[in-house]
């Protein structure tokens, strides 16, 4: 994305919290704080990409800013952060996530942050979930904003936490400190194919996302593709007021009662590049629910009722496709409005995951005009909607209230996925 | 899920092939006649019926019999038989030509003589006999020798048949979803591919063909035609032959560079941090000059990348136009099903969604390259190539 000179001033304009916004250099510095950094991890997704540049917009591009301090919490054998840092002299690495902040002095000394909480050794609790330290990183973080008066954009990879009040309290801690925050994953800016938008406005009566992946993992991304479409519904996003999960075998007696449309799943598969064929020989066939239900061994479902009525839902299909494909059906539209949201995952298919692409640049027009370029609060309501899912599953799939998820939003007008 | 069952009767499709086993071109291609294919968020069921098979080869893995069994179609000794399904007249409303892989010699040149012309020729007799013709399509290029690809077109045309051939590039999805303007014009253009001469290289050459035959003026036919290899070809970059910034461009669409992001996942700036040399041990450019003066470049850089991707300089646009034309994974290759949406659509209306004369041209560009790639990579004229076609202005690949 091209930043004007002019846009950069208004968006300057439009943070005037920042402390001495309008003094910000015209080349940002950057600090990294990452979990682990090896290679296809995704802090190795995102840093590469601030030091080496990356394909867009039909050049090879080089950000704006500079990632000057990197803070790296496990160092195993395949860590690749030291030869980074050696390979760019300019980018030193720190010990201390407030050292890494402050450039080793006493004060914040960079313009903005990149929190990568994904991957590395982490503890497990009882429901599943890993908790990586992404809150605690925050708080690491925002800390030294307090003791410098001084609060920078901050953009923190993934959901915002395993635990919902964390995620609250990191989104109210940065609305209190008025710093932009952007978070979420590279679904909702990826490429799609095809390269459709859901038309502001529309009135949606049921959203579908058919992915793959495992619980407290890959159902956020997929509830990620699913809120990046329907927050553009007419009136907006309103919040969620319940979740039930399902697996197993009932994840496939809920399917055959119906309780989520049929049409929509084969919408969504109707949009995958990765459809398992039922049948030797055959390349390409459309699978019967008896193909299915073989093919699919542990099903899950999230199935979801927002507050204003529309109904959504989520399958990891494993063993079915290894893509995420998003189907909804649309009032005055007689077919399934529908898509993919294109991940071209190494190292099978793939050398580079250029999804990060469109992320990395998201993160960079923030950094550069001090305004998230989509609402945090999508995540923030993903990442509840994510443990949702988890407390669902642990509580025996039974429905699951969650008042605590009345988190309203406007989208972006803009479209903000990967088109140029 | 089913398309609504039309109350028409079926169409009836004869297919004519050199082999019919897994993930072959027929199988993938003939299969969605047989089973539907996603298109447009559906699951599509033609309305066509596959009635006979002619198959030449029937190596280990042969499936025309399971086929034929399973479908309840006829496999035919004879291509005439296939196409009168036994009987004395022509009994079908469609020919699929699918010669893509199979045993069959190569000449001088590294081209495989696959028999399409001869397949096509015999499906032409059939037409001449019975004194009625129906659509043929003709998969990949029309054939290996020029002369007789002309033919082929020119008895579509004698015989009033809509004809369609060609690679599935042209009609594959897009990374970024972008057409070139209709009638703009073109400053210069260059094409990024991969894989083998006489296979791969003619995919890439109709992507390239694809684009570039929507400036303005419409397609005017080549002049000339030249491939160097090796060491030359960076050279020429040096010299200005191939532009490092429709190069960069180009690689800029990549997801798949090769060395340094193999090793440990970086990004790279494949021109500017002059691995390509390292990267490719045998670089081929191929160099299309056409009538009207426009030029446009295939760089072939097995090693660097393992996708396709092209960039051009419009005039009255900023920057470059870039993208990838994108080949989805095996087994799905559901870029074939984009393929097959646009066959199904000439078997329908009778009429070709694009020319044959971009096959036909590309047909002709290639079989000279690899005549100057053996004539000492010579520049070569090209006078027989004049093929002079307008493109529809309409994208035809899926943006819906």
């Amino acid at each position: 994305m091209n930043i004007s000179r002019r846009q950069l001033l208004v968006g300057m304009g439009a943070a005037p919290l920042l402390a001495r916004a309008q003094k910000r250099p015209m080349r940002p510095k950057i600090a990294a704080v990452v979990t682990v950094y090896f290679k296809y991890s995704h802090a190795q997704h995102i840093v590469d990409r601030f030091l080496e540049g990356y394909g867009w917009n039909s050049t090879h591009h080089r950000p704006a800013m500079d990632l000057v301090s990197l803070y790296v919490d496990q160092v195993g054998g395949n860590d690749l952060s030291r030869d980074r840092a050696a390979r760019f002299p300019t980018m030193k690495i720190y010990p201390t996530i407030a050292e890494a902040l402050t450039c080793g002095g006493s004060k914040l000394a960079v313009e903005g942050v990149v929190l990568v909480g994904e991957h590395g050794k982490y503890p497990r609790n009882e429901k599943g979930q890993t908790r990586y330290p992404r809150y605690e990183f925050f708080q690491q973080i925002v800390e030294v904003f307090r003791s410098s008066n001084r609060a920078v954009p901050l953009f923190n990879d993934k959901h915002l936490s395993w635990n919902w009040d964390y995620a609250r309290e990191m989104c109210d801690t940065s609305r209190r400190m008025k710093f932009p925050f952007m978070a979420g994953s590279s679904l909702p800016v990826t490429w799609r194919t095809p390269s459709l938008e859901m038309p502001l406005g529309s009135r949606i009566r049921e959203a579908m996302c058919v992915g793959y992946g495992g619980v407290d993992s890959y159902d956020f991304h997929a509830l990620e593709t699913i809120q990046c479409m329907v927050e553009r519904r007419k009136g907006g996003e309103t919040g969620v007021k319940w979740l039930q999960a399902y697996r197993g075998e009932k994840f496939w007696q809920a399917y055959q009662e119906g309780v989520w449309p049929k049409d929509l799943v084969e919408a969504a598969l109707c949009r995958s590049h990765t459809l398992t064929p039922s049948r030797k020989g055959f390349n390409n066939d459309f699978p019967s629910f008896d193909d299915m239900r073989r093919l699919v061994k542990n099903p899950v479902a999230y199935r979801y009722e927002h507050a204003d009525g529309l109904m959504s839902t989520m399958l990891l299909m494993n063993g079915l496709v290894e893509d995420f494909n998003f189907a909804a059906s649309l009032e005055g539209r007689s077919e399934p409005f529908s898509t993919q949201m294109y991940l071209p995952m190494p190292p099978r298919r793939t050398s580079l995951a250029n999804f990060f692409t469109p992320l990395v640049n998201n993160m960079e027009t923030m950094f550069l005009t001090g305004k998230p370029t989509y609402p945090v609060e999508r995540t923030l309501l993903t990442t509840g909607l994510t443990a949702a899912g988890v407390e669902s599953l642990y509580r025996d799939q039974v429905r699951y209230d969650t008042p605590h998820l009345a988190v309203p939003y406007r989208p972006t007008e803009e479209s903000t996925f990967w088109r140029t | 899920m089913r398309s609504p069952q039309s109350t028409t009767p079926p169409k009836r499709i004869a297919v004519v092939t050199t082999v019919y086993r897994y993930l072959s071109h027929a199988q993938h291609i003939a299969d969605r006649f047989l089973v539907g294919y996603p298109v447009n968020g559906k699951w599509h069921r033609p309305n066509m019926k596959i009635v006979s098979l002619y198959v030449d080869q029937k190596p280990e893995g042969d499936q025309s019999a399971e086929r034929a069994q399973e479908f309840e179609f006829q496999v035919y000794p004879t291509i005439p038989e296939a196409l009168r399904c036994g009987g004395g007249k022509l009994a079908v409303d469609a020919v699929l030509i699918i010669g893509e892989h199979g045993n069959y010699p190569t000449n001088e040149k590294g081209q495989i003589l696959y028999p399409r012309y001869e397949f096509f020729r015999q499906c032409v007799e059939v037409f001449e006999k019975d004194g009625r013709a129906v659509p043929v399509y003709n998969d990949k290029h029309l054939s290996y020798s020029f002369e007789k690809a002309r033919w082929m077109v020119d008895a579509s045309k004698r015989l009033n048949f809509p004809m369609l051939a060609g690679s599935s590039l042209p009609v594959t999805w897009r990374l970024p979803d972008i057409d070139l303007p209709f009638n703009c014009e073109i400053q210069s253009a260059l094409m990024v591919g991969v894989g083998g001469s006489d296979s791969m290289d003619f995919h890439a050459l109709e992507g390239l063909q694809c684009m570039v035959e929507r400036r303005k003026g419409g397609e005017t036919g080549v002049k000339a035609v030249q491939m160097i290899e090796g060491d030359a070809v960076w050279k020429a970059g040096e010299e200005g032959h191939w532009s490092k910034e429709l190069l960069t461009a180009a690689l800029s669409r990549s997801d798949s560079p090769q060395g340094w992001t193999i090793i440990d996942g970086r990004t790279q700036d494949l021109v500017g941090n002059n691995e390509l040399p390292k990267l490719v041990k045998n670089p081929a450019s191929y160099f299309i000059e056409y009538r009207d003066g426009m030029r446009t470049t295939l760089l072939i850089l097995n090693g660097a990348v393992k996708d396709f991707t092209f960039a051009a300089r419009v005039k009255g646009m900023p920057g470059i136009q870039s993208t990838q034309f994108l080949l989805t994974p095996t087994p799905n290759v559901t870029y074939s099903a984009c393929l097959v949406s646009k066959i199904e659509e000439m078997f329908e209306s009778g009429r070709a969604p694009y020319p044959v004369e971009r096959t036909l041209l590309v047909s002709g560009v290639l079989e000279s390259i690899l005549t100057s790639r053996i004539q000492e990579h010579e520049r070569l004229e090209t006078p027989h190539l004049g093929v002079q076609y307008q493109a529809p202005s309409r994208s035809q690949y899926p943006r819906a």
